[in-house]
């Protein structure tokens, strides 16, 4: 009883700091719309500059803490909303998520930059360890009280400012309504900044609370902060304080039971770490419908820039047999050089990951989180098929990359059901469940992490084996071709424009996004297949769900609306390494190339790569027609007209 | 035979009854009005009717068939089509592919493998939808407009296609809500000629709700008039204009609210 009673304790110690930090996710998400996946990569980077001014600058802790909470933090925050976020505001709401999630790309790639991509072990705590007795034979660190005290105190000092601070009134006039705020003479410019310095002050402190006793580690603690702070606030719905707080403290205290007496390896997977996407995927399956389907109707992306007209459909032909011709040429022209080959080979088969997600995103309007998963079931299945019934490695190809089917039907029926940001929140974390409870079992991926993907038959050698993925990705890039062309492709697209009108026409939404998503998920496990290939193996790490992000990410970056969009963005993935790497800095730069890349094409050209080569198009047409530009001008207003 | 009968449809929005104990007809290629002041219920009724809510009591019949809890899509499948108040066109699509997605949703369904690999079947099912979408296109002076993205057209013509995109499907009942909304009055007019047109050459039922009461006086045999949620008034279009009830509730103050109640975006 005492055992259980001290790891309640422990449990709600910790927890009380997840609710510290849904607060801030909360706050930004209330005030702007906008769910900041960047907040565990803010809270990143505000403790690695503690950590800099402590260990490396010998500063006090306490003068350290207040200058990165009180000051360093609210200025990225404040000068974050006047760049990024106030510009994508009010639009669609996947939009705010490809953003942040370049963020998070972004300044993951800015630490380790700047303090390389060690895990440190030696963050400074502001409380002693000294252990405290309780009554009843309890006991506590100092450290974990003062945290438990100081997460009341920041909380409640929170929610007296929103009930009767002159400021928290405005706070929530522009919640409730932003234009008519901003007519009652509210700067809802400031409101708004203001929102996500507190935001971004709250990232800090969670940072420097968790990390003592935690790692600070460059790649892994994102994930965990966004993990337990999404956790959290969705008992909220992300929109009620109190609630998030009862999630974070729930979360905390079933987490530190489960390690008690759960231990990991029981069979069910890693529950712990699986818990806060368990409470996520059931509340938001239970959520009101009004919820669900926010988001619904509104288009995907708003283009802010048009270019007109097409290609003529020769001129495309062309230049895409052209690009297949010189990748056919290839192995001939590197045939110096293995890695080059590789490379290409690599870059090509998460071509056909990313020609997946222009697919979903692009052509039909829905948004995955979770394409890791459908790539991790068709590698592992693949793997095991070989080693285990020792099927044919053509055959084993074709049944793992359907394997992934059953679970891409799966999502389309939550499709029909969720929307918006809650599937995007439901994808990702369907991810991350894959990934606890099944990608890093030993049963799944091998007792040492890894199980062998073996080439097929005949295709063993480098160039084989690069001409074998250049083959599936032209397949896969006709079919898609196919797709945009013809019925199905039109009925998707209308479905993104307006799933109302749909309906009303006849259209049968839940056929449409089952096989949408069946689709995608094919496609995407063909390239975690052939990607797995490559190195003759996947382990538990080459589906790491953060990873989905990345992929996102690279995809707007290439062009999420066209195929050559998939294509531009599988050989900068996969070539970036190759032409940028003997030089040391461009190498570490590449998060902060791709982060950079999709946040500013979101903010000036959503087509990403492609657009900029169909405009250069456009241009040349324009030439030889020998009319006028013909590229319109950049719109003022989201939306176009009405 | 294709009657629309709503029987004793209530709805209710948590504490509000938007519609309470509401009936109305529409026979078989008949053209009726459905009117009433802002909020009185009329695109909750046309809601209920396709599909997109539940009603809390009551029935829905068409065909003769109950449809009360049949899906949207599969009412549009028992051709019932609609427009919408607030434009829902398929806003990044050109006329023609709206019009081409509105055909292919009432064809008979095409195989997804036919479909991807683009076996001959695909060209023949296109070739067939394409000679419908042609064929409104050309009905409905939309020619001009054919390869432009809707997003870009301006709201008259862009009522215009919608309600073409509905006429793709080829319904027995069209239900048009406020399609006159944001059209200068010469363009009402000529809107109000081609409903007609609609109705009398293609037999098509029409379920009409409308503010401009000259359109509605126009065009309407049979006139449905709803306030607060009820009926309150049914008949044709010279009682109704005759009706105390309904100049009280809803004429009578329309010269009044007449600038205030373009309710038009």
């Amino acid at each position: 009883m005492q055992a259980f009673l001290n790891t309640v304790l422990v449990g709600l110690v910790t927890g009380s700091v997840y609710a510290l930090a849904s607060t801030g996710i909360v706050l930004t998400y209330k005030t702007s719309g906008i769910l900041n996946f960047g907040y565990g990569a803010l809270a990143l980077f505000t403790t690695f500059v503690y950590w800099s001014l402590t260990i490396t600058f010998h500063w006090p802790v306490w003068l350290a803490a207040a200058l990165v909470v009180l000051i360093v933090a609210p200025a990225i925050g404040f000068l974050l909303d006047g760049t990024l976020f106030r510009k994508i505001q009010g639009q669609p709401i996947v939009i705010g998520v490809i953003a942040t999630v370049g963020l998070t790309v972004l300044i993951q790639g800015i630490v380790i930059l700047i303090w390389g991509g060690q895990t440190r072990g030696d963050v400074p705590s502001l409380f002693p360890r000294a252990p405290i007795r309780l009554p009843g034979g309890l006991h506590i660190g100092v450290d974990q009280a003062a945290l438990f005290g100081l997460a009341v105190v920041l909380a409640l000092g929170l929610s007296a400012m929103f009930r009767y601070a002159r400021i928290g009134v405005a706070f929530r006039a522009v919640v409730d309504n932003r234009p008519v705020a901003g007519l009652m003479a509210i700067n809802t410019r400031y409101v708004s900044g203001l929102a996500w310095a507190i935001a971004t002050a709250f990232a800090a402190v969670t940072g420097i609370l968790l990390t003592p006793r935690l790692l600070l580690d460059p790649v892994l603690l994102t994930p965990f902060i966004i993990a337990q702070v999404l956790g959290a606030a969705i008992v909220g719905y992300l929109r009620s304080l109190p609630l998030a707080w009862a999630g974070g403290l729930f979360l905390g205290v079933s987490q530190a039971l489960l390690l008690k007496y759960a231990g990991s390896g029981s069979g069910i997977g890693d529950l712990r770490s699986a818990m806060p996407f368990l409470m996520i995927t059931v509340l938001v399956l239970l959520a009101p419908k009004t919820l669900r389907v926010a988001g619904l109707g509104s288009s995907f992306i708003v283009k802010t820039r048009e270019v007109t007209g097409h290609a003529s459909p020769q001129t495309r032909a062309v230049i895409g047999a052209a690009f297949f011709g010189l990748l056919a040429l290839g192995p001939a022209i590197a045939r110096g050089s293995i890695s080059w080959r590789l490379s290409l080979t690599v870059g090509m088969a998460y071509a056909i990951v990313f020609l997946s997600l222009v697919i979903l995103t692009g052509y039909s309007g829905q948004v995955s989180l979770g394409h890791t998963a459908f790539m991790g079931i068709a590698a592992f299945t693949t793997g095991h098929l070989v080693a285990d019934q020792h099927l044919n490695v053509w055959l084993a190809l074709v049944f793992g990359a359907l394997a992934a089917v059953p679970a891409g039907a799966l999502i389309g029926i939550i499709a029909v059901r969720v929307h918006g940001l809650f599937l995007a929140l439901m994808t990702l974390a369907f991810a991350f469940m894959a990934q606890d409870m099944f990608f890093k079992q030993p049963s799944v991926s091998g007792s040492n992490g890894g199980i062998p993907v073996p080439r097929p038959p005949g295709t063993a050698s480098t160039n084989a084996f690069f001409y074998l993925v250049l083959a599936v990705l032209l397949v896969c890039c006709l079919i898609a071709i196919n797709l945009r062309t013809g019925p199905t492709g039109r009925v998707l697209a209308a479905l993104r424009d307006s799933e109302m009108a749909s309906r009303s026409l006849g259209i049968n939404v839940v056929k449409y996004k089952v096989v949408i998503f069946s689709i995608s998920a094919l496609i995407a496990g063909l390239g975690g297949v052939l990607a797995s290939m490559v190195t003759e193996q996947a382990t538990s790490l080459s589906f790491i769900p953060f990873l989905s992000l990345a992929y996102l990410t690279v995809t707007v970056v290439g062009g999420v609306f066209h195929v050559g969009g998939a294509l531009a963005a599988g050989m900068l993935w996969g070539l970036y390494p190759k032409l940028f790497g003997h030089i040391d800095i461009m190498i570490r730069l590449e998060n902060i190339f791709f982060g950079l890349g999709a946040t500013l094409a979101l903010a000036r050209n959503p087509e990403g790569l492609f657009g900029e080569f169909r405009w250069i198009g456009a241009q040349l047409r324009s030439l030889r027609d020998r009319e006028p530009r013909r590229v319109a001008a950049p719109l003022p207003v989201a939306g176009g007209q009405e | 035979m294709s009657e629309l009968r709503a029987e004793s449809v209530t709805v209710r929005f948590g504490g509000l009854t938007a519609l309470s104990d509401v009936s109305i007809d529409v026979p078989s290629g008949g053209f009726v009005g459905l009117i009433g002041p802002n909020g009185a219920g009329k695109t909750t009724l046309f809601n209920v009717i396709s599909g997109f809510i539940l009603p809390w009591r009551g029935r829905i019949t068409f065909d003769g068939q109950d449809v009360t809890r049949a899906s949207a899509s599969k009412r549009a499948a028992m051709r019932i089509g609609r427009t919408f108040q607030k434009l829902e066109l398929f806003g990044r699509m050109t006329v023609l592919e709206n019009m081409l997605v509105a055909a292919e949703a009432g064809a008979k369904r095409l195989g997804l493998m036919t479909d991807l690999l683009h076996l001959p079947g695909r060209h023949r099912a296109e070739r067939r939808s394409a000679g419908i979408a042609e064929q409104v296109i050309a009905d409905l002076n939309l020619g001009w407009a054919r390869d432009r993205r809707t997003a870009d057209l301006p709201v008259g013509s862009a009522r215009i296609v919608e309600l073409g995109r509905a006429l793709c499907t080829n319904p027995a009942l069209l239900l048009l809500d406020e399609p006159s909304s944001g059209l200068d009055s010469g363009e009402t007019e000529g809107f109000g000629a081609l409903l007609r047109r609609i109705n009398e050459e293609r037999g098509v039922g029409i379920l009409l709700v409308e503010h401009d009461m000259d359109l509605v006086m126009d065009v309407c045999k049979k006139i449905h008039v709803l306030d607060f949620g009820r009926v309150i008034a049914t008949g044709t279009t010279k009682e109704i204009a005759a009706n105390a009830a309904v100049r009280a509730a809803y004429l009578g103050e329309e010269a009044d609210e007449a600038p205030a109640s373009p309710a038009r975006r």
